[in-house]
């Protein structure tokens, strides 16, 4: 994931300017930078404070030599370097792929076709390095990089050359345990011998998903590695005595690279012909991510209000790798995760959908021909890697905040300008607005990795500075709850109160776990008091969220609500007590959980749904007040607008906009040229945008308005966004498609 | 012939010419389809790479601006609009950020032979959920061919809107203009006729009649069997005679709706995904090879190093194109250049 240069990022390294960051970890940064010329690299360097130590500075030569050794085919080309500058760096080809352990987490165990083709491209990487004396000495899936023309070996943070005896302290904790070869596990020189070891490890994680010897605490590995079998379990059987051999105890008895990659392979095809569909996909990606416009560099952070905080809550730059909790969102499906570790080269790719719309940058020679645009503005937004669930729209403060790239960005309602943007929000679960103020979970992903400490922090509950987007002092800190859990969320805000799902239990994985317990519960937003919790189905598994939508309707909580197999209910909680009043299940067919997210209607009496029927359900109890459905079966409606003026409207599949009694469910009407038309293509999956006397309603041509009192469409604005709502007091519809949010006058 | 088309300029407009996006040796049989226009991968003074295309010799220069003023407008997924265009009054190209891309006979060249059906009916449905796009906004498009479908890893482009148009003039005949691949060129069209919708539809079925057979005139029997009644109905030469976009859809998303392989992974944004409707390109939906190709061509671009002139060289004038300053420009050696980025001959 590129993520926004840091305030205090230098503009660049010799002849290259700096766009992005990829990475960052204890030793260094790197950077995505691009020459004048327009050559666009990886950038790595090594902090200053940490290349001062002579011992680190030689050990970022070597590093620079053993990439320089392995050359272009094999690994990323290194195109220019400054070892000798203060703030080393290095250059080197921007890598177009997923690492191995990406690769796993996509694609899951890979087929034996594609363990065997990276085995024998990574004996050819090894063999080019071993004829030159140098061995990698941490071949891990998280250094190597898999291309459409074979695998890259990167990192060669520790490589060093046969019998080279430089490096005293700084390379000596060098390896990875789950990969390290028994004789580097007790200390002894590490050979190529012990390269096929660990190749021999990282092709049993190909097919398999996990090490030979398994995970677990570095103790407990270094002593399986030197002691225990290996655990070939489900490894194709083909390539059981292959990799058995390789993982001898005795490193005599390993095959050399050469010897192995015969066995492999027999270099039939090409390597992109031995690729699963999802590992193409994502290095098709990779290959048009990174044309893909940088994200701006961030503010320097505010100076004197803020307060002194729990250092863990602030971590000072959380440059962060891909952020787990952004992949939640729906639950199911793949998942990825990045490889991560201090001077581990952060895997980069923007993951994009297909561009509808691309910004028409100023210039004269877009303005001189006098075409003229539907919107008042439009501003960019960039598409998070990974992002499952669309970017939902926040309104607070005159701001539009949207997430964009890694965090969110707030926008002027008025004019459009890009007020802030963050990278440290963590996805639209985190985020919940009362209209006037922004409230967000503090989260700790960043560091989730880096010790027991992090594993376990107190939920935190901080208002955002709307100037800035900077978190301000924490409201409340709840040591009951344990903040690091990724399913926590900040459902709603309304009232001076703020509603959340919280966890209490160890963060072991990023999954549900058996033994945590789940809870609802209120917090007042000004003194952080808690009001009430109210306890959530216990869940042993699975990673869906538990709330899609929630909304405060008179005393009620209202709330759809996720169970562990994706179902959806509707739960009601008095907002006094917190008490579960009712529980329903959605009526009709289940609904999409997609389809449900972010896009609840209520008013003061009832909940209004859509489906095989339009609903009203009585919010005291629960029950059904009307339906269109015994007059109109077969109909399919979209989710419905709130009752305004005693109609809700919504999209009636293959008609068009509807409107019906909010009494009764008596349909008033239906749109001028129902069925036909732009009327007959509206997008039913969206409610009706209601705003001054018209409806908004998506379709292919664009957002139509149409008159409540004609029912004519008076207007059609040309955009491709597909999430719409309304601003009344600053007279706009603000509408979000995958890149770009723009703001139509209302009329 | 240079590089389809004549020879390759070193400068269009404010830009630094990379290399060429066609080639002419990218065919599968016989001589490639014509590309409307010049296509050239190339570098801002700010070191951004966009694909600039400019009119083929002979083409008049205010019919291509016009198109390429109008393309801005263009709706839908799969489309190209410019992005940016040459000042009035100025020799004009239109450019628009790069993106890895492969044109239609490119990506049959790197294949060996034409798609495969179940990609052929993914591209149809989104080129004609496209043109239903651009249709619903009262244009036709008027410059469908093989080369005007970009592939990309994420879906088609359909680029040379207006190529028709800006070929030549209505009421005089069209046929052999520049650019234009006789094939798509609807009949009406190519006997001088005002380019309309049904046009666009012969020419989207020629077009992927070409991604089917390697032919854009195929026989009946080239095709694949459950391509076979709906393309052939596509290029009837009496236009009422073709089915509309509606029709397209239901054909190509009908036509197989479980078939073991379907490329296309997700939904396009904003597309509907009600059960029935075709399945669209998605991450995943092109074969491995081509894939392969597309990570090549980013990766030269990556690593190209195009030393930019500090003063931009204008060219309206009818003089050649000012040389940059030393050192010349290092351009890959054509033997390292994948398909979709032919060198351009820079002596």
């Amino acid at each position: 994931m590129l993520t926004s240069l840091l305030h205090d990022d230098p503009q660049g390294f010799g002849a290259y300017r700096l766009l992005a960051r990829m990475g960052s970890g204890g030793m260094g940064t790197v950077y995505l930078a691009r020459s004048r010329g327009g050559r666009t690299v990886a950038l790595k360097t090594m902090h200053a404070r940490i290349a001062a130590d002579p011992d680190f500075r030689t050990r970022f030569r070597l590093e620079v030599d053993a990439a320089r050794v392995i050359g272009g085919q094999y690994g990323a080309q290194v195109v220019d370097a400054d070892v000798a500058a203060p703030t080393p760096w290095f250059a080197a080809e921007y890598v177009l792929g997923p690492p191995l352990g990406a690769a796993v987490e996509l694609a899951g165990p890979l087929p034996e076709v594609t363990v065997r083709a990276v085995g024998a491209g990574l004996c050819g990487a090894l063999g080019q390095l071993h004829r030159s004396d140098v061995v990698h000495r941490d071949l891990k899936p998280s250094n190597i990089m898999v291309t459409a023309h074979g695998p890259k070996v990167i990192d060669f943070g520790i490589a060093r050359a046969l019998g080279d005896d430089r490096l005293t302290r700084a390379g000596a904790a060098a390896g990875t345990p789950a990969f390290m070869s028994p004789e580097q596990a007790s200390g002894q020189e590490h050979t190529p011998e012990g390269d096929v070891f660990a190749l021999a490890g990282v092709l049993v994680f190909a097919a398999t998903g996990r090490g030979p010897f398994g995970d677990g605490q570095p103790a407990d590995l270094l002593y399986r590695v030197r002691y225990a079998e290996p655990d070939l379990t489900g490894v194709p059987h083909a390539l059981v005595p292959v990799l058995a051999r390789c993982l001898d105890k005795d490193l005599s008895a390993r095959p050399t690279t050469q010897e192995l990659m015969l066995q492999l392979h027999d270099g039939a095809g090409e390597f992109v012909d031995h690729l699963p569909r999802a590992l193409l996909a994502e290095i098709g990606r990779c290959a048009g991510g990174v044309w893909q416009a940088p994200p701006p560099r961030l503010p320097a952070p505010p100076r004197a209000d803020s307060e002194p905080e729990p250092e863990a809550a602030h971590p000072a730059h959380p440059a962060r790798g891909l952020s787990r909790r952004r992949l939640l969102a729906i639950g199911g499906g793949s998942a990825l995760a990045v490889a991560g570790g201090a001077g581990a080269w952060a895997y980069s790719a923007a993951r994009d959908e297909p561009a509808p719309y691309k910004k028409p940058p100023p210039g004269p020679s877009v303005s001189a021909s006098g075409g003229k645009h539907d919107w008042r503005w439009q501003s960019q937004i960039v598409k998070g890697y990974g992002d499952k669930s669309p970017a939902h729209p926040f309104r607070a403060g005159g701001l539009v905040v949207i997430r964009s790239g890694v965090g969110f960005q707030g926008i002027g309602i008025r004019d459009g300008k890009a007020r802030w943007s963050t990278e440290d929000f963590e996805s639209d679960q985190d985020v919940a607005s009362d209209g006037d103020r922004l409230y967000r979970l503090v989260d700790l992903d960043a560091e989730k990795d880096r010790g027991p400490k992090a594993m376990r922090f107190p939920l935190t509950i901080a208002p955002v500075d709307l100037h800035d987007g900077s978190r301000k002092k924490a409201l409340a800190q709840l040591g009951t709850f344990n903040g690091v859990l990724p399913f926590n969320q900040l459902v709603c805000a309304a009232n001076g109160v703020l509603y959340l799902v919280a966890g209490q239990g160890e963060k072991s994985r990023e999954r549900f776990e058996r033994g945590d317990t789940w809870s609802l519960l209120a917090v007042e937003a000004k003194t952080g008091k808690k009001r009430w919790t109210s306890p959530l189905p216990a869940r042993t598994g699975g990673e869906r969220l538990y709330v899609l939508a929630a909304q405060v309707a008179g005393d009620r909580l209202v709330l759809f609500q996720q169970t562990a197999d994706g179902k959806v209910s509707i739960v009601a909680h008095d907002t006094g007590s917190g008490r579960a009043l009712w529980n329903k299940p959605f009526p009709g067919p289940a609904p999409d959980p997609v389809d449900v997210m972010g896009r609840m209607r209520t008013d003061g009496d009832h909940l209004y749904v859509g489906g095989s029927a339009l609903r009203a359900l009585r919010l005291s109890d629960g029950k059904e007040a009307w339906s269109t459905a015994p007059k109109r079966a077969g109909g399919v409606f979209g989710p419905p607008s709130a009752a305004v003026d005693g109609a809700v409207y919504a999209v009636e599949k293959g008609q068009g906009l509807c409107a019906v009694d909010a009494g009764d469910g008596k349909r008033k009407w239906r749109e001028k040229g129902a069925g036909e038309g732009e009327a007959a293509k509206a997008a039913v999956a969206d409610p009706p945008v209601i705003a001054k006397e018209h409806a908004y309603v998506r379709g292919p041509s664009g957002l139509r308005a149409v008159a409540l009192s004609s029912r004519k469409t008076v207007r059609t604005y040309k955009t491709t966004g597909d999430r719409f709502v309304a601003d009344e007091e600053s007279g706009v519809i603000i509408g979000v498609g995958d890149r770009f949010v723009a703001a139509f006058d209302l009329l | 012939m240079k590089a389809a088309g004549g020879e390759v300029p070193r400068h269009i407009g404010p830009y630094t010419v990379i290399a060429c996006l066609d080639d002419e040796h990218g065919a599968l049989y016989g001589p490639p389809p014509p590309v409307p226009e010049r296509r050239f991968f190339a570098r801002g003074s700010d070191g951004d790479t966009v694909l600039v295309c400019v009119p083929h010799p002979g083409v008049d220069p205010g019919r291509f601006a016009a198109e390429a003023g109008m393309s801005r407008y263009l709706l839908g997924t799969w489309t190209a609009p410019a992005t940016w265009l040459a000042p009035p009054g100025e020799a004009p190209w239109h450019a628009r950020a790069y993106e890895p891309a492969l044109p239609l006979p490119m990506a049959l060249a790197v294949l060996g032979g034409p798609l495969s059906e179940p990609t052929v009916r993914v591209l149809g449905a989104a080129l004609a959920d496209t043109l239903s796009v651009v249709h619903g906004q009262g244009l036709a498009h008027a410059g469908i061919s093989p080369a005007s479908v970009l592939l990309t890893a994420e879906g088609p482009r359909l680029t040379c809107f207006g190529a028709v148009r800006a070929a030549g003039p209505d009421g005089e005949p069209r046929y052999g203009l520049p650019g234009l691949e006789t094939g798509s060129l609807a009949p009406e069209q190519a006997a001088g006729g005002h380019p309309r919708q049904p046009g666009d539809i012969h020419a989207l079925g020629a077009t992927l009649a070409y991604a089917a057979t390697g032919h854009t005139v195929p026989e009946r029997g080239e095709i694949p069997p459950v391509l076979r009644d709906v393309l052939t109905a596509c290029l009837a030469r009496d236009p009422a005679a073709r089915p509309g976009t509606a029709r397209l859809l239901e054909a190509f998303g009908s036509a197989a709706p479980d078939m073991p392989g379907t490329p296309g992974l997700s939904a396009a944004p904003g597309a509907s995904t009600a059960p029935g409707t075709p399945e669209v390109p998605g991450p995943g939906w092109l074969p491995g090879r081509l894939v392969a190709a597309l990570a090549r061509q980013s990766a030269v671009l990556l690593a190209a190093d195009i030393p930019v002139p500090d003063t931009v060289p204008s060219p309206p004038s009818p003089a050649p194109p000012v040389p940059p300053p030393s050192p010349a420009p290092s351009v890959p050696p054509p033997s390292s250049v994948p398909p979709g980025t032919a060198a351009p001959s820079h002596d």
